[in-house]
């Protein structure tokens, strides 16, 4: 392990349901990565939103990037912000 | 698959709908008390030429599903020409990919009218446009009187915490602020329909 822990945040449109997208995306995460990961923020919102950022900066975006994230997308993101 | 008898059936009623939400049942239930129904509405609907029948496409966790269906179900109480059926949209993908929203998003609620022997008759899909354009509206006058939400277009989880909260509470308060428009919006477009339909 190298680096510092960074902080995954994800926001979801709860109004469309994507309540499961969100905790599927969470847990592989978690599993991945474990103590690497200082916090998993998990910000209900609205608006078809679903945004992910690790140490504030946006790696995926439905409206900019459409659909939800590939998980492999995140973790390279994580990888490359605790520099694994 | 076209919709027939048998699959018809195995819809479910309104009321069962209601029965076997498994989130949202206070505001559905809350969202039905307050629905006024406009009397040309129930007139429209009540002079129907025949008996309608309206498949529905919802899940209990979408927000449009829990603002418009109760107005669905109001409006066939009181006009005993709709029948209507509820199918849950992800149990039912292939009838979802026939009414697509601009034939690409699964949104809902869906609601699809048929004559007696399964003939479409026209379909009205989520909320009206009008709607969707007057949130957008009072959304851009809350970050022009309120800086400290900074752009509309920025990912929220970089606003600090509190910051966040107050957003949140705002872009609520315009939802509900707009619940009476909202609804009078989703009567006409159905009346406009229901007219189009019994010509």
């Amino acid at each position: 392990m190298t680096g510092r822990p960074v902080k995954v945040k994800i926001t979801y449109c709860a109004e469309c349901g994507y309540e499961p997208q969100a905790l599927a995306l969470t847990k592989a995460l978690m599993y991945e990565f474990g103590a690497r990961l200082s916090a998993i923020e998990l910000i209900p919102w609205e608006s078809g939103t679903f945004v992910v950022s690790v140490d504030g900066d946006m790696v995926h975006s439905m409206k900019r990037d459409g659909g939800f994230p590939e998980p492999h997308v995140i973790s390279a993101a994580i990888r490359k912000s605790i520099g694994a | 698959m076209a919709v027939d008898r048998a699959r018809w059936e195995k819809g479910v009623t309104y009321d069962a709908f209601k029965a076997g939400m498994t989130r949202n049942q206070e505001r559905f239930a809350e969202n039905e008390g307050r629905v006024v129904l406009d009397p040309e509405t129930v007139r429209t609907f009540k002079s129907l030429p025949q008996r309608l029948r309206v498949l529905v496409l919802a899940e209990d966790w979408c927000g449009d599903v829990i603002a418009n269906l109760p107005i669905l179900g109001r409006l066939a109480k009181e006009a005993p020409t709709l029948d209507v059926r509820i199918f849950y949209r992800d149990q039912n993908l292939d009838l979802m990919e026939r009414w697509l929203n601009q034939g690409k998003y699964q949104s809902i609620p869906v609601l699809v009218f048929f004559d007696q022997d399964f003939r479409e008759l026209g379909h009205w899909i989520e909320r009206p446009a009008s709607v969707t354009q007057r949130r957008a509206a009072e959304r851009k006058k809350i970050f022009a009187a309120h800086p400290e939400f900074g752009s509309p277009d920025a990912p929220v989880d970089q606003l600090p915490e509190d910051v966040r909260g107050q957003l949140q509470a705002a872009l609520q308060k315009v939802r509900e602020d707009l619940v009476p428009f909202a609804n009078a919006e989703v009567q006409r477009e159905l009346r406009e329909l229901a007219t189009a339909v019994a010509v």
